[in-house]
């Protein structure tokens, strides 16, 4: 780490960091908060998502109408998102006004949930899973989060279900809120060309009285299921099929590894594009991994004619395992690697994308790393780190697989 | 930051360069200026075909070869196909751009169409059609094209089950042969590199490449039609698009009409997000955007919800259109000025962005067009300007409409 990072600890615990990009003139600023789906019991599924979205619903200091026009009037760009273990609330707006965007982001931390906001709002969210449930990629990755991560509470989906949605209360959602939203499980990061110290003190200003709160309770490592899922729906006409493996946690020093390794296999130019998709075989065919602190998933993924589900269900197995079993040439990872070099040198001149880096890094894996950190990372990726990486994490065998599409369960 | 150098090569490129030494990366793009509207009839889809064959074989390359020299010097190379154009865009370091710009004069000039991959690229084409079947908001964005734009303008590039069947390598052929060529090229380029550096590297590389004389640069008509029409679908939400007619991005009004449309879906505090979502709960997704063929513009509104609450959510949306002629205000107005700003800043951190806009600039104004001036047009709209425009092309405008999901509108 250099001193383009400044890391600072308020008074009742917040970690705010902040990155020092001279020369652009946005601002990104986020709050992290350290709770997501994984993090909800059954009955409260969903509950992360809807309390992302009462954030921007009230607050002591303004009302929704007035959230939303002070973030207007600055040109904020607020958004916000909920994945299995986090949720971001970030706004990216001009350098001059970042102490308005801490200002407006802060008070939604400490949200009033106000009730009569409450039914209206989960009727935006049933509006949601019903757009999700319309997307035939979205049922087949909410399936295999369920099958692989089965009786664990990593398997419910982020949105939660119509049942337990509409069943939430304002109440329940505020216990949740009131013993998750607090300096122990928030980060502050912000990234833009301004001035640590007065980053400092406006974080001090608009959080320094957040009461320090409890930890959130320790989450519990998952046991992956394997086996085979299918979902019969015939108003799509294609069929997605997914294999998944266990992969590398976020935390993982092997985790740019599988990174560049998804990519030879299934990215641009890769293994998939010419042997799968240039075969004709599928429109759509990827390796991607699916990364949370504790543990990974390394997922091959098509979608594709119905009649054509079998092959491509062979054609992933078996590209993975030649990958897998090697050997890999050099040339391959090579060009993986510029490829890499390039994105990341274009992503540092970002402010936004340079936040949401950082978030990661603070979050998965403790501190923050420059854009010369993640290339000296991609760097040191060579046909030995692969080979550890498959040894460690195999993607042969059974796995998950699991089906989406017309086809009935029998056939798919 | 300096202003765009623009040129005019003998060879009948267009060139405009913006210089930023002080970035890490080059961002290009080059706009071949013919894409669906120059397909014949019977073969609709075979712009975008011909797209995304080039690049599987050349002279001096095969695909794969092709691919990994793009990937030995880090570049991220894409392509696009649009109505009036397609687009090669890349990203490299300084270091390997005349690399990069050498390796797409290979597939643009002598690209060798192998039968085996113009089979797979039909089939693939056909297997994206059921894709689009399945993603209903993109169906319904087909049909409102058709519906808004007419036969020529309005078609989708993927295009249908019936042309592609019947498309052929010598279609591929002919159709790059009639449509490729210098004079048809715009070439857009930001980042540390001079604009010395970018001509002498486009002379060497696409100088005597087919016509060298500037086409296809004329505004196409746009056969608007004020119908509405329901597409039936098994779906868990209906989706509503409303069409208007707009103004080009050359035209007087064009301010205003952003402007209007940041009034009704800029942020988070616009009319269609506070009244349709945040007062009423109606949807999860509502919004306004435009699109603007060459010496045209159009207005689309659209919001998907649930069967149950879509009349209400139609309802609402015209008569938040007919509302805002009324009761427009000056705050509106600057908010809405404000978030387009600080975006435009924001872009402006973002290489690729800074670039796209050269190439939009090119393509609408024939010219770079300054920041400042696109800026002080809309610093000078007010409210009786929004209230103009409204009149004309809003309130009680014709309106096309599509919906698309299990049951048509009531009225």
């Amino acid at each position: 780490m250099t001193d383009q990072f400044t890391c600072h600890k308020l008074s009742n615990g917040l970690d705010v960091t902040v990155e020092y990009m001279p020369g652009v003139k946005s601002v990104a600023a986020g709050f992290l908060v350290q709770t997501g789906a994984r993090d909800e019991t059954p009955d409260l599924a969903g509950v992360s998502h809807f309390l992302e979205h009462m954030c921007f619903k009230g607050t002591p200091n303004r009302n929704a109408a007035q959230i939303n026009i002070d973030f207007d009037r600055i040109g904020g760009n607020p958004n916000a998102f909920t994945s299995h273990d986090r949720t971001f609330y970030h706004g990216v707006t001009r350098a001059a006004d970042l102490a308005g965007q801490l200002d407006i982001l802060a008070d939604m931390m400490r949200s009033i949930i106000p009730p009569d906001e409450f039914d209206m709002e989960k009727n935006v969210v049933l509006e949601e899973i019903a757009m999700s449930n319309d997307r035939i990629e979205h049922v087949a990755f909410d399936l295999i989060i369920e099958e692989v991560f089965k009786n664990h509470s990593l398997g419910w989906p982020v949105l939660g279900y119509d049942r337990t949605v509409k069943a939430l209360t304002r109440d329940q959602m505020h216990n949740y809120f009131q013993s998750r939203y607090n300096p122990q499980n928030m980060r502050l990061v912000v990234a833009g060309s301004v001035d640590p110290a007065v980053v400092f003190e406006e974080a001090e200003r608009v959080c320094g009285k957040w009461s320090a709160g409890e930890k959130r309770p320790d989450r519990v490592k998952p046991k992956l299921q394997t086996g085979v899922a299918t979902k019969t729906m015939d108003r799509f006409n294609q069929q997605v099929v997914a294999i998944t493996f266990e992969g590398p946690a976020a935390s993982d020093p092997l985790h740019d590894t599988a990174e560049a390794a998804a990519s030879i296999l299934g990215g641009a130019n890769s293994r998939f594009y010419w042997n799968i998709e240039q075969a004709g075989l599928a429109p759509y065919a990827g390796a991607y991994r699916l990364d949370f602190g504790d543990c990974g998933l390394f997922i091959l993924m098509a979608q594709c004619d119905p009649q054509n589900t079998d092959r491509v269900i062979d054609a992933l197995r078996t590209e993975a395992t030649q990958f897998a079993a090697g050997p890999i040439s050099e040339k391959e990872i090579q060009r993986v690697k510029n490829k890499r070099r390039t994105s990341l040198a274009v992503e540092g001149e970002s402010p936004y994308h340079r936040l949401t880096q950082v978030m990661d890094d603070v979050d998965y894996r403790g501190q923050p790393r420059t854009v010369e950190d993640r290339i000296d990372a991609v760097n040191r990726i060579d046909a030995a780190s692969i080979k550890t990486l498959f040894e460690s994490f195999p993607v042969e065998g059974e796995g998950l697989l699991v089906s989406v599409g017309p086809l009935e369960a029998s056939a798919a | 930051m300096a202003d765009p150098v623009h040129f005019h090569l003998d060879c009948g490129v267009e060139v405009a360069v913006l210089e930023l030494p002080h970035r890490r990366a080059i961002a290009s793009e080059i706009r071949m200026l013919t894409g669906v509207v120059d397909e014949p009839a019977d073969k609709l889809g075979l712009a975008h075909l011909v797209e995304q064959t080039l690049d599987k074989g050349t002279d001096k390359f095969d695909g794969r070869q092709l691919q990994d020299a793009f990937d030995e010097i880090g570049t991220g190379a894409h392509t696009w196909c649009g109505k009036q154009a397609c687009g090669f865009t890349s990203l490299c370091l300084p270091e390997y751009y005349d690399r990069s710009m050498e390796l797409h004069a290979a597939f643009l000039r002598t690209p060798t169409f192998p039968q085996e991959s113009c089979d797979v690229a039909v089939e693939l084409a056909r297997q994206e059609l059921l894709t689009l079947e399945d993603d209903a908001q993109g169906l319904a964005d087909k049909f409102m094209g058709k519906q808004s734009m007419g036969p020529l303008l309005g078609r989708h590039s993927a295009g249908e089950v019936e042309t592609l069947s019947g498309t052929t390598r010598n279609d591929f052929v002919e159709f790059w042969r009639s449509n490729y060529g210098a004079g048809r090229m715009q070439i857009c380029v930001a980042g540390p590199v001079t604009a010395d550096q970018v001509k002498s590297a486009v002379e060497r590389h696409f100088a005597g490449f087919g016509e060298s004389s500037q086409t296809h640069r004329e505004p196409l008509p746009v056969e608007f039609s004020p119908v509405t029409t329901h597409h039936e679908k098994e779906t868990e939400q209906e989706h509503i698009i409303i069409a208007l007619r707009s103004v080009p991005k050359t035209d007087n009004d064009y301010a205003a009409a952003r402007l209007l449309l940041g009034v009704l879906s800029g942020g988070m505090s616009a009319r269609l997000f506070t009244e349709i979502r945040e007062k009423q709960g109606l949807v999860y997704w509502v919004g306004g955007w435009q699109e603007c063929p060459r010496g045209a513009g159009l207005m689309y509104f659209g919001a998907s919800t649930t069967p149950e609450r879509c009349q209400k959510t139609y309802d609402t949306l015209l008569s938040e259109l007919d509302r805002v002629q009324k009761d427009v205000t000056e705050e509106e107005i600057e908010r809405a000025r404000t978030g387009i700003e600080v975006r435009t800043d924001i872009r402006g951190d973002v290489t690729r962005a800074l670039c796209g806009e050269l190439a939009d600039d090119l393509t609408h104004y024939g010219k770079p067009v300054p920041l400042k001036d696109k800026l002080a047009k809309l610093r000078a709209i007010k409210v009786a300007d929004i209230q103009r425009f409204c009149e004309q092309y809003v309130h009680q405008a014709p309106r096309s409409v599509v919906t698309l999901g299990p049951a048509a509108l009531s009225s």
